[in-house]
């Protein structure tokens, strides 16, 4: 069991810290009623939220097509033409489908009542990175977004079951293709490769063997949802780890999680993405146990990681680098202003190199220092003046299309859409527009949570003195050179 | 006291600091003067400095997703290859044969007339012992060259850097695209990332004085703290001492930026292209490429990618689309630096994480495999097929999986070696034979 956070260590900073890691940041008001609240109710704050009411309505469409079989049939029977015509309206929805599901996320984690559940559904959706790449369609993807917040905090094989059972999840690692004669071995290798146990921790039979189990599990194209086809599973005897049965898909996957090394591999990945670290071996072992003792429920842990006082760490506090997406949605909060609309927040973070609902890769985002690449910093800067100004003339150029005059049509709409400003009287007193010192002291609070360097605070000094007075325009300025620094890129 | 002038006063502190004497802050100077040559005598000998006039350049090429070898360099006369793949297999009027048994897809039309004037060579059978078929994995294998039962964290051409290029500007490698591929990962990672010109700057947003003051400050907000630490030219451009703070890391990218970002957009403004390319991503970052060297930058290693290849599903159209962008790509840069007068420096590389299964499968596609062709093309390479087109029957397969003839450490040795001219087993850590193409 780890030791919590004792309460003389709990201030400003600690709280700040908190608040970016169990949600996306917060106002300095925000903060301080956190410091307030004490580190145990803090922590209760994010992680009791099933308590907090949360009625944010779903997207319209989510829910399955109707008459989707009898769809399929008039176009089985129309003309070449005309099922063309059809697919590119179906994929056309879909992308518009898509951009609004991004934008109904990034609003739930900007406002929504439950900010740790936004952001363990967001670890989630990097660990199982599912993309509507493959999958194309924009309701399988709210469906597995749906599982992944629905089940954030509960039972590790309740949630691989699922998983494996997920529409989106059986076309993305073709589960839904697997037949006894055929097993595909994709879901089977990803469940131990990087959902469950990591290298070295089974053996190619183990896949294969696992696939075998999992032959049958597929998906109802028709009715949008997972199927069971008997015919397709294999009945005979399988050796997995050593054991030998007539496994299925859900005795494999408890097989899985029931592996020693399993609760070790998931606790570690969930303080990785928390932390921004790996845990060393004695914190990870804590979290394991812990983990086990509670049945291989998440909830217990994550709180006992929340309170730790090795997760406030002075090597951990301002250490890790803020993904493209807590960077706009900390941003929005900061600047208590607006998400802008969902074009333009498709393109800053498409600029800043994570697309919602379309990870790179099955591995999810890598993270981290890779986040950063001297074009992904200047965009970082020139994305920060879309937010605070509603300039966006630095922050298009997303490659939206794969199609040169596509993408200039698009950076045309990017320039002209309503993006919304930062209104600075929200953020900045009367009497701190008066006095550039204690100006600068709220900025760094608000933006920065800790000091710039003194040669950064200069620079700052000088920049409000070259100014006759200061005006909203160039305050707004002064906020966006304080988030145009390496400083305001760590969280 | 103005602020303007105390701007100006530190900047030009900087400056001068940065190229060691009152340089005057011009592209073509900068160019004419970049750390390396400043530096020649700290950076390692074993670097040729590089000016942008002169010195070899590698443009590597990623296939993204598993390259299908067998219908990219395919052995049409072959019964195993066509009963193998009953739906998929390319017969011979589908072919440019290169020999009598061995030929490339006619989409590859673009890499035929390179082939045919001498300007490139295929590596057949090219893979590594105990493959992996994981993307990830595999990747991660191709990027670090280490052993399959070993994880490493450099990549092969961040251990290059690492060897040789103590002193380097930021440019001598650039990646065009958002991540920077794992190949670039080093001790002292250089290197700078950029998918346009257009973007890669700091935008002000004011104009005239206004945005001369935002610029100022910005540029001021991103430099290291010269006046307190005594920095010196060593302390930016040489040896890095990494803490490990994520901070660091950001401010050394940070200064990356800044210094690069004018070079760049002053070279891709100027330079013109010379060849049409296809109308595609890879299209696009290779006509960046071109003008990038037409310009001078004084870069060693390009890296560019196109993705697509993980063809497990109706392959035939998608998969023979990917081959024709890629050939007719490549075909136009090698025109275009042709044109230039500087094929003699330039060397393109393809690879790609695996080969696939030589069976297709029941769903028009084929699965993870293992050993595939490797792409060589420049002026100075031996055309023709290089190495042994791995055995197909069904005996000779493990797993399904073609295996290897080539190890890829065996190419990366031959660039290293001939082509970058430095000692390869302390980046590859151990020697492999070298090949005939170079």
């Amino acid at each position: 069991m780890l030791k919590p956070l004792s309460r003389d260590r709990w201030n400003y900073q600690a709280a700040a810290h908190l608040f970016n890691r169990a949600g996306f940041g917060g106002t300095p008001a925000e903060i301080q009623k956190l410091v307030q609240l004490g580190p145990e109710r803090a922590v209760a704050h994010f992680v009791d939220y099933e308590a907090i009411p949360d009625n944010t309505a779903e997207p319209s469409w989510a829910e399955p097509e109707p008459d989707r079989a009898g769809k399929f049939m008039a176009a089985q029977r129309a003309s070449e033409e005309e099922r063309r015509k059809l697919l590119r309206e179906r994929q056309q929805q879909d992308r518009q489908r898509t951009i609004e599901l991004r934008h109904w996320w990034l609003k739930r984690m900007a406002t929504g009542p439950r900010p740790l559940q936004e952001k363990l559904t967001l670890f989630w959706h990097g660990h199982f990175a599912t993309s509507i790449e493959k999958v194309r369609e924009a309701y399988l993807m709210w469906q597995q977004n749906d599982i992944f917040r629905r089940m954030a905090m509960g039972n590790w094989l309740d949630m691989l079951i699922e998983v494996g059972k997920d529409p989106a999840m059986l076309v993305w690692l073709d589960q839904a293709q697997s037949r006894k004669e055929h097993p595909n071995e994709n879901f089977a290798r990803e469940v131990m490769e990087l959902f469950a146990l990591g290298e070295g921790h089974y053996t190619e039979k183990d896949i294969s063997e696992g696939a075998r189990a999992l032959t049958g599990w597929s998906y109802d194209r028709a009715r949008q949802r997972f199927v069971e086809r008997s015919f397709a599973h294999d009945r005979g005897d399988k050796t997995i780890f050593g054991k030998t049965g007539n496994f299925d898909g859900e005795e494999f996957l408890k097989l899985v999680v029931d592996q020693p090394h399993a609760p070790v591999f998931i606790t570690g990945k969930i303080w990785t993405f928390f932390a921004g670290e790996p845990p060393s071996r004695e914190v990870n072992e804590a979290l394991a146990s812990e983990f086990r003792s509670a049945g291989n429920t998440f909830k217990p842990v994550i709180k006992t990681m929340f309170a730790a006082e090795e997760f406030y760490a002075p090597n951990l506090i301002r250490n890790q680098v803020k993904s493209p997406v807590q960077w706009l949605v900390g941003s929005v909060r900061m600047l208590e202003r607006e998400l802008p609309p969902p074009m333009v927040c498709f393109a800053l973070t498409r600029n800043l190199g994570q697309d919602l609902f379309a990870p790179p890769n099955v591995k999810g985002w890598d993270g981290g220092l890779s986040w950063i690449t001297t074009n992904n910093l200047l965009a970082r800067y020139n994305e920060a003046a879309a937010l605070v100004q509603g300039d966006m003339s630095g922050a298009g150029g997303a490659m939206l299309v794969n199609n040169p005059k596509g993408n200039a049509m698009i950076d045309r709409m990017l320039q002209n859409a309503p993006v919304g400003r930062v209104n600075p009287d929200k953020l900045i007193t009367q009497a701190e527009r008066e006095d550039k010192e204690r100006l600068l002291a709220s900025l760094e609070r608000r933006l920065i949570q800790d000091k710039l360097k003194p040669k950064q605070q200069a620079t700052l000094r000088d920049f409000l003195d070259s100014k006759s007075d200061l005006s909203d325009e160039a305050l707004r300025n002064a906020i966006r050179l304080v988030m145009s620094t390496p400083e305001y890129q760590v969280c | 006291m103005k602020p303007e002038i105390t701007l100006r006063t530190r900047r030009e502190f900087l400056r001068s600091t940065v190229l060691g004497s009152a340089l005057s802050w011009t592209v073509p100077s900068f160019l004419a003067n970049t750390f390396s040559v400043l530096q020649a005598d700290a950076a390692d000998k074993a670097t040729q400095a590089v000016t942008g006039k002169d010195g070899r350049i590698l443009v590597v090429l990623q296939m993204a997703g598993g390259n299908d070898g067998l219908n990219t360099v395919v052995p049409y006369t072959n019964d195993y290859y066509l009963k193998a793949r009953p739906r998929l297999g390319l017969a011979k009027k589908d072919v440019l044969p290169i020999c009598d048994d061995i030929g490339l897809t006619d989409n590859l039309a673009g890499f035929k007339e390179l082939h045919d004037s001498g300007h490139l060579s295929v590596i057949q059978g090219v893979g590594y012992p105990n493959p992996n078929r994981s993307h990830f994995r595999s990747t991660e294998i191709w990027q670090t060259a280490c052993d399959a039962d070993r994880i490493e964290s450099s990549g092969w051409l961040g251990k290059y850097f690492d060897n040789t290029c103590s002193g380097c500007d930021p440019t001598v490698a650039v990646n065009i695209g958002r991540q920077m591929p794992q190949a670039f990962a080093a001790k002292n990672p250089k290197g700078v990332s950029l998918d346009s010109p257009q973007n890669y700057r700091f935008v002000s947003g004011e104009r005239g004085k206004e945005g001369g003051m935002m610029e100022d400050s910005y540029k001021k907000l991103n430099e290291p703290d010269m006046e307190n630490s005594g920095g010196t030219v060593e302390a930016l451009s040489g040896p890095v001492k990494h803490s490990g703070s994520a901070l660091d890391f950001l401010e050394r990218t940070a200064l990356d930026a800044q210094l690069s970002s004018d070079q760049i957009r002053g070279i891709a403004n100027r330079t013109e292209n010379h060849a049409t390319y296809p109308a595609s991503q890879l299209g696009n970052s290779l006509k960046l490429v071109a003008k990038l060297i037409g310009g001078g930058l004084p870069t060693r290693i390009f890296y560019v990618s196109q993705g697509g290849y993980d063809t497990h599903t109706n392959q035939a159209n998608t998969h023979q689309r990917l081959l024709k962008d890629l050939g007719d790509a490549t075909k136009a840069f090698i025109d275009d630096i042709k044109a230039q007068g500087n094929l003699s420096r330039v060397l393109v590389m393809t690879f790609s994480e695996f080969g696939r299964r030589v069976a297709e499968n029941a769903s028009g596609g084929t699965d993870h495999g293992a050993a595939a062709p490797m792409f060589i093309a420049g002026e100075k390479v031996k055309a023709g097929l290089l190495g042994k087109y791995p055995s197909l029957a069904p005996a000779d397969l493990y797993q399904g999986d073609l295996k290897y003839t080539v190890d890829f450490r065996s190419v990366y040795a031959t660039v290293l070696e001939r082509w970058l001219q430095t000692k390869s087993a302390p980046i590859l850590g151990k020697s492999f034979p070298q090949l005939e193409f170079v």
